[in-house]
């Protein structure tokens, strides 16, 4: 037991089916990506590094996480502002920074860092009841990160990561009447963001989402063809490596955004309700190990991570059928791509960390 | 107490963080089941709605042309074949600029600029078309270094197709016709889903009449697609079955002899077997080579407007009055009504004038033939002698008469867009003359002048009527085709050859024979191998009439165009017609000068060289 505890395999089920669901990802993509088996040895070697990172901060002492946090946040801060100016230039949009031949999406690990940030700052005293002081610099904690996110620009990222801070305030106990005044101006600031912020081709995306037949060969195509994707997979599906939808290009952005429709189309309904029950294992343990979490810090912090984690399943699935804007979130575990990868095994790591206090 | 406070409060938030994650976990799990039954509805509910969108996005339906049926003479000798040949073809959906593939292909292989010119008119004249070709007939070098530019540009192709070949080139024209292009007027005609991937359909001719039966039946591939459209395999295939082959009546060896004879000059010449309706040869002068017409497309219009006509084929097209051609069944007719005697003797002078009238109906001869009885005025052509006779008939009974030799109305031959020709009437002269009928009127149309118009195939088939003493055999181009006597023909053959006098055909016949058998016949100094016992009529018309008395130009001065047009009739041997023959050479001079040689030469050439292969 000690010996695990001190890999930081604290908790053995969270650890197998995070792998198991990870390794067939690697199966999945080489599938999504034509049979391109470097793209897969690629990811499988981030895989692999990720895989030390999350048993690296398992290991560590959660007081020791809690004690590091507000230097990550900082790091991490700095790191968005080079990338808006060293950052690699993409469809317009500046969002990779390039280490070591290695292209890295900050902005990805923040889902991870405002909750641990927010989660450090509000536990910081005993007395619990958050105040206007303590919103307001809450909101700053978020908006720093989120407005070179928004400069960059990438509105989809922006939105999740406002919602993983939200998420973390709420659970910290943030009175109803401040819930209800934030709400309200929401509703007011929301219309004024789409009039003077939002881009046109944001404006377009959210609009395709409400009739994807507008603009079939444009905007729309993505949604179409997914849906088709995962409705022509049926209950059985096309078989590995037989989706037509994925295997003959039709399916766009098929490793990152909709590797859910390559699977759906390839493992039909059948192995998207299996998929879903190895997803649920991995959201019980970790649920387990917030009900045991012994502070509050660590609570928050765990809390937080697992309604994060259910939140961008769901969010991404939503995108591939249709009833959610294509804004680029990723499917933990399966989509290609090291950013998102690296934060979600950070979270797991994390959450063994709390693990071995309880 | 501090303590306390504290562990209470502990308590307060721990119970509060519960509540808490319990709000979010259960939001949370509402939408999972609705993501669930989102799920379930398009895998499940929706599956074969969806199932279709897929299969249509990746599976595309080609049609596989057949290949036409090869057309032959009646020895089996190929007429209309079909040629492999590689051309650049331009998909019009998929090319993103025409511009820029028309220019990388100029830069590659070279493109003359009337190639460039033509396919832009192509792609306006046939924008119906998926993909317009650029240029065709590629060297095998052309093709590799297209092959080698294609991947760059979407919708440039190299494609194999069969090409459409007519080995005798402008010979047997008008009779086949020629395949081209499928234009916008064709579309209203051809069933779509036959001809959906095919580019050339039958313009005229035989390869238009015969169109379905040589066209086939088209076959099927599905074929896997990629997002880019690039076809990845083939899923199934159906084959698609060959056109029928075509085995015409035609001789080769004859229509080229033919051709050989009438290609200097602008005419018509018809060769047909009277014993079952064959057509041997039929030659339109001047006829272009299709084969250019195909490789280009469009028409060299240059090399068109350089002859007369040469698109028209006047066999079936070219209106003529029949001239002095058309005696021997005016005679008949005479003979039929009693209006003559065969032996009486008439007084036929320099010219005949109606009582009413100062008007001279002149004779070609100056001086007149004297006394003539009807087998002499055949022989000799004398004019007078049928405008009298014409006169005492009355156009009632002439035009009558000229229906039962088929005469103003198609004779059925399996070509498309035959004339009719004219026989005229009072009625028809009201309707499209807008003036009453006059007795000069049915004076001249006698000896077949005036409004009395005739297609040279309708003058072959009136010949072979005469030839089978009133038997009506329609003429044929396709050597399997039976023909079923229809009503209407077989009331006429029941006239001819009961109500008619067998001797009444024997007179005409035997006059015939001696225009070219007898020293004082007209077509006897144009026949010198008399040894085949033709039978024959001679018959020049008047394209432009010397004023009766005060012209005294000769005939040589007078311009080309205005020259008489030659005719001649004729079948042999008499007795047991094998071939008869009509021909009309425009603008050159007298019957019995150009038609009339030609013509007699055409025969004894099928009779001692062609017709012992036959059979």
């Amino acid at each position: 037991m000690i010996s695990k505890k001190l890999f930081g395999i604290t908790d053995f089920t969270l650890l197998l089916f995070v792998m198991i669901i990870s390794v067939f990802g690697l199966v999945l993509l080489y599938s999504a990506t034509n049979q391109d088996i470097d793209i897969v040895i690629r990811q499988g070697t981030k895989l692999s590094f990720c895989f030390v990172i999350m048993l690296l901060i398992g290991s560590l002492d959660s007081n020791k996480l809690r004690l590091i946090t507000p230097y990550l946040y900082t790091i991490c801060l700095l790191l968005l502002v080079m990338t808006l100016f060293w950052g690699h230039d993409t469809k317009g949009a500046k969002r990779w920074i390039v280490f070591f031949g290695f292209s890295f999406q900050v902005s990805e690990i923040f889902k991870i860092i405002i909750p641990l940030t927010l989660a450090w700052f509000l536990s910081y005293s005993d007395y619990n009841e958050i105040d206007l002081k303590k919103l307001f610099v809450s909101f700053i904690i978020i908006f720093l990160p989120l407005v070179f996110i928004l400069k960059q620009p990438d509105l989809g990222t922006s939105a999740i990561i406002l919602t993983c801070g939200l998420i973390t305030i709420f659970l910290a106990g943030i009175g109803y009447i401040y819930m209800c005044s934030l709400l309200g101006l929401f509703l007011i600031v929301t219309p004024l963001m789409w009039k003077f912020f939002l881009l046109p081709y944001q404006k377009v995306r959210i609009l395709t989402l409400i009739d994807p037949n507008t603009d079939p060969l444009g905007s729309g195509y993505h949604i179409i063809q997914s849906k088709i994707a995962v409705g022509s997979g049926g209950f059985f599906g096309k078989g590995f490596l037989n989706g037509t939808q994925s295997q003959l290009e039709f399916l766009p952005e098929r490793g990152t955004d909709f590797i859910f429709s390559v699977f759906a189309e390839e493992f039909g309904f059948l192995g998207v309700v299996i998929l879903l029950l190895l997803y649920l294992v991995i959201v019980i343990r970790c649920l387990h190990i917030t009900s045991r979490a012994k502070n509050y810090f660590s609570r928050l912090v765990s809390g937080s991570i697992t309604t994060i984690f259910i939140l961008l399943i769901i969010t991404n699935i939503s995108m591939t059928v249709g009833l959610l804007p294509v804004v680029g979130v990723t499917l933990p575990l399966l989509s290609l791509g090291g950013s998102s990868l690296l934060s979600i095994f950070m979270a797991f790591g994390i959450m063994l960390s709390i693990n071995r206090r309880n | 107490m501090g303590k306390s406070f504290i562990d209470f409060n502990k308590v307060n938030t721990e119970r509060l963080f519960k509540n808490r994650l319990l709000i979010l976990i259960t939001t949370l799990s509402l939408l999972a089941i609705l993501l669930i039954i989102r799920l379930y509805y398009l895998q499940v509910i929706s599956y074969v709605q969806y199932d279709t969108l897929s299969a249509a996005n990746h599976i595309k339906y080609i049609q596989t042309t057949p290949r036409r049926g090869i057309i032959y003479d009646r020895n089996g000798k190929v007429l209309a074949d079909n040629s492999s040949l590689y051309s650049i073809e331009i998909n019009l959906e998929e090319v993103r600029s025409i511009r820029n593939v028309v220019k990388a292909v100029d830069l590659e292989i070279g493109l003359t600029n009337l190639e460039i010119k033509n396919f832009y008119k192509k792609i306006k004249k046939y924008s119906h078309h998926n993909s317009i070709i650029l240029k065709t007939n590629l060297t095998e070098i052309e093709v590799a270094k297209i092959l080698s530019i294609r991947y760059k540009f979407d919708g440039l192709d190299v494609k194999g197709s069969l090409l459409r070949q007519y080995p005798y080139k402008e010979i047997t024209h008008h009779i086949l016709g020629y395949v081209g292009y499928i234009d916008k007027k064709d579309l209203f005609s051809l069933d779509k889903k036959k001809y959906e991937n095919a580019k050339y359909i039958g313009k005229n001719g035989v390869e238009k009449y015969y169109e379905n039966q040589l066209y086939g039946t088209p076959g099927y591939k599905h074929v896997e697609i990629n997002a880019r459209g690039r076809q990845l395999r083939d899923i199934d295939e159906k084959f698609p079955v060959a056109g029928e082959d075509l085995y015409l009546t035609i001789d080769i060896e004859l229509q080229e002899f033919m051709f050989s004879k009438l290609s200097k000059y602008v005419g018509s010449s018809i060769a047909i077997n009277p014993k079952n309706g064959e057509v041997l040869g039929m030659i339109s002068a001047p006829a272009i080579d299709p084969n250019n017409r195909l490789w280009k497309y469009d028409i060299d219009e240059d090399q068109i407007k350089k002859l007369k006509s040469p698109m028209f084929n006047r066999a079936i097209n070219g209106l003529y009055s029949p001239g002095s051609t058309i005696k021997p069944i005016v005679a008949l007719d005479g003979l039929y009504h009693k209006t003559i005697n065969p032996l009486d003797e008439v007084y036929a002078g320099p010219f005949f004038q109606l009582p009413t009238s100062s008007r001279r109906f002149r004779d070609w001869k100056p001086k007149g033939h004297g006394l003539v009885d009807l087998e002499k005025a055949i022989v000799q052509s004398c004019d007078v002698y049928f405008y009298m006779l014409a006169n005492n008939l009355g156009i009632e009974k002439i035009g009558k008469f000229l229906k039962y030799f088929s005469f103003g109305e198609k004779t059925g031959i399996d070509m498309p867009f035959e004339s009719s020709g004219v026989v005229p009437s009072n009625e028809w002269k009201l309707e499209h003359i807008g003036h009453k009928w006059t007795d000069g009127d049915t004076v001249i149309t006698g000896i077949g002048q005036g409004y009395f118009l005739s297609t040279p195939l309708q003058l072959a088939y009136a010949t072979s009527i005469i030839a089978n003493k009133g038997k009506l055999i329609v003429p044929k181009l396709n050597k399997n085709l039976e023909i079923k006597k229809e009503k209407k023909i077989k009331e006429k053959e029941n006239f001819l050859t009961n109500e008619i006098n067998i001797e009444d055909w024997d007179i005409i016949r035997e006059a015939m024979f001696k225009v070219v058998n007898q020293n004082n016949g007209t077509a006897y100094w144009a026949t010198k191998n008399k040894k085949n016992n033709i039978a024959g009529k001679t018959g020049t018309v008047q394209v432009y009439s010397l004023s009766q008395d005060t012209d005294t130009r000769e005939e040589e001065d007078v311009p080309k165009h205005l020259k008489d047009h030659s005719l001649y009739i004729g079948f042999a041997p008499k007795d047991n017609p094998e071939i008869v023959i009509a021909t009309v050479i425009e603008n050159v001079g007298s019957g019995s000068a150009f038609a009339a040689p030609i013509s007699n030469q055409i025969i004894n050439y099928y009779l001692e060289k062609v017709r012992g292969k036959i059979d």
